[in-house]
C-alpha cells in the first residue's frame, strides 16, 4: 500500500529519514504546483531522481557527457539482448562504455542537485509506491547514495538560502556591475567557478539565466552572486516589466499628479 | 469629492497604528485581532489586517492614510493598497535590527516595480537604543537622496514633520 501525505505535515527530511532506517525500496512520487519529482530507492538509499519526466530516460547520460549517442545506441542493443533483469547501468559499466568514476560521480551530483532542491518546498503531495523500481533503461547511479548525507546537506542549504533570500528573493532578478565597487571589493580574488559566473553578468541576464549558461545549479548560482553582493561587486534588481504600450502610442507613463493639489495638501498637513 | 492615498507600510511593531492614529481625524479603523503566530513574542495585539486613517483637506478633496499589514502573510494586500498611492511611508522601530532585513524587503517590493515617491520614518527615536537615521540609511543601503528622517509614532507634531517631507519629494515630481 503506498504511504500518501504531504511534506508540509511530514517534511521530506522525516521521509528520507523513514526510508533510511526501514531499508525500504520504492518510488517516491512528489508535486509542488506545476512541479513534479521522482525518486526511487533500494534498500534505503537513493538510486534515482528527477524533476522532469525526460530527466528518467538515458539520453540523460548523452546531456552530462557520461556516453555519446553511439555508445547509448550500443548499450541499449546489449540490454534488449540480455533480457530480464538487466539494468542499462550495468551494460554500460559491465561493456565498459563509460569509466565508473566518472558515470558515479557526474550522475550523482546531478541527482543530489535533483533532491536538494526539493527541500524548498514549503509543501507538496508525496506518494511512496512501496517496491517500485526505475525503468530498466533509465540512468540508475551504479552505486547507490546514502540517505543521511542528503539529510545534512538538503537541511544546510536551507539554512544557507533563507540568508541568500534576504537579498536575492528570487531568481528571476538581474545581476549587474556596480558603477563603483565599495571598498570591500578591493582585492577579491575569484574561485575558477565565480569567475564562470561573474563572465555571464552583463545587466541583461536573470540568476536562472546565467545558472543555464553556466551550467550551474541555481543554488550555486545564487550563492556565488550572494557573495559578489556582499562583496560590494555587483547588486540585483528585478527584471523591469515590459511596458504594455497603447495602439499608435510609446509607452504608458504612470500618472502623474498636479503640484496644486500637493500643495493644498502641504498647507492643509502644516495648520494641523 | 476627489480622495488621495499615502501608504504607510513597515514589519510588525514598526509603529503604524500608531503613526496613523496621531494624526487621523477620524477614529482609525484598525482590524486588530490577538496574534496567534510569532509576532506575540512582540506584542499581545497586532495588526492583521489594515488600519485606516482620514484627514479632510477641503471640501473637495481627502487623504486618505493605509497602514498595510505586517506578516508576510498578508503581502498579497500590499498590492491592492499600493495601486494609485500618492506616496508612501517605511516605518522601521529603530531599536530593532532584527527587522532591517524584512524592512528591506518591503522596501524592494513597493518600490521595485514602480517609481514610487516615499521616505523612510526612523521610528522610537524616544528610546536609548535607537539606531540614528543615518545608520539606518547605511542599515538599508539607502541611496543618498532617500529621506531617512527621525521619528516618534506616537507624537503627532513628529508625524507631521514626516509626512510633510514625504509630500515635499512628491512636490519636487509633480507636474505644473
Amino acid at each position: 500500500m503506498a504511504l500518501v501525505g504531504n511534506i508540509r505535515d511530514f517534511g521530506l527530511s522525516d521521509f528520507l529519514y523513514l526510508v533510511d532506517r526501514g531499508y525500504k525500496t520504492g518510488g517516491l512520487h512528489l508535486s509542488h504546483e506545476a512541479e513534479m519529482a521522482l525518486l526511487f530507492f533500494e534498500k534505503g538509499k537513493l538510486v534515482m531522481a528527477s524533476r522532469r519526466p525526460e530527466d528518467q530516460h538515458a539520453e540523460l547520460l548523452v546531456r552530462l557527457g557520461i556516453v555519446s549517442d553511439t555508445q547509448l545506441a550500443q548499450a541499449r542493443q546489449s540490454l534488449a539482448a540480455r533480457g530480464n533483469g538487466a539494468t542499462i547501468t550495468q551494460v554500460i559499466i559491465d561493456e565498459r562504455l563509460a569509466k565508473q568514476e566518472q558515470f558515479q560521480g557526474q550522475l550523482q551530483s546531478f541527482t543530489e542537485e535533483q533532491v536538494y532542491g526539493l527541500f524548498g518546498w514549503p509543501e507538496g503531495e508525496f506518494r511512496f509506491e512501496q517496491n517500485q523500481r526505475p525503468d530498466p533503461g533509465s540512468p540508475s547511479i551504479p552505486t547507490p547514495i546514502s540517505v543521511d548525507h542528503l539529510i545534512m546537506e538538503g537541511v544546510r542549504r536551507i539554512d544557507e538560502w533563507g540568508r541568500i533570500k534576504d537579498r536575492i528573493p528570487a531568481t528571476d532578478m538581474v545581476v549587474r556591475f556596480l558603477e563603483q565597487p565599495g571598498e570591500k571589493a578591493k582585492g577579491v580574488k575569484l574561485a575558477a567557478e565565480e569567475w564562470r559566473v561573474f563572465a555571464r553578468i552583463n545587466g541583461r541576464d536573470t540568476l536562472a539565466e546565467i545558472a543555464q549558461k553556466t551550467n550551474l545549479s541555481d543554488f550555486d548560482t545564487c550563492r556565488i552572486v550572494y557573495g559578489f553582493l556582499t562583496a560590494g561587486l555587483v547588486d540585483v534588481q528585478k527584471k523591469p516589466k515590459p511596458m504594455p504600450l497603447r495602439p499608435g502610442a510609446g509607452a504608458v507613463e504612470p500618472p502623474r499628479v498636479k503640484r496644486s493639489l500637493v500643495n493644498r495638501i502641504i498647507n492643509r498637513i502644516k495648520s494641523m | 469629492m476627489q480622495t488621495v492615498k499615502m501608504v504607510v507600510s513597515g514589519a510588525v511593531n514598526a509603529g503604524k497604528t500608531e503613526f496613523i492614529k496621531a494624526i487621523s481625524e477620524i477614529e482609525v479603523v484598525s482590524t486588530e485581532r490577538r496574534a496567534t503566530d510569532d509576532t506575540k513574542m512582540i506584542k499581545k495585539e497586532t495588526t492583521v489586517a489594515m488600519d485606516f486613517g482620514r484627514i479632510a483637506i477641503a471640501d473637495d478633496l481627502v487623504l486618505h492614510l493605509f497602514g498595510t499589514p505586517g506578516q508576510k502573510r498578508f503581502d498579497f494586500m500590499w498590492e491592492i493598497l499600493s495601486e494609485g498611492m500618492l506616496g508612501l511611508v517605511i516605518l522601521v522601530d529603530s531599536t530593532r535590527p532584527e527587522t532591517f532585513r524584512e524592512t528591506n524587503r518591503i522596501i524592494d517590493f513597493f518600490v521595485s516595480y514602480r517609481d514610487t515617491a516615499y521616505v523612510i520614518a526612523a521610528n522610537k527615536q524616544d528610546r536609548p537604543n535607537a539606531w540614528s537615521p543615518d545608520e539606518l540609511r547605511l542599515a538599508l543601503r539607502q541611496p543618498p537622496h532617500i529621506k531617512v528622517l527621525p521619528c516618534v509614532a506616537s507624537d503627532r507634531e513628529s508625524v507631521k514633520h514626516v509626512l510633510l517631507d514625504l509630500l515635499y519629494v512628491i512636490q519636487e515630481r509633480a507636474e505644473d
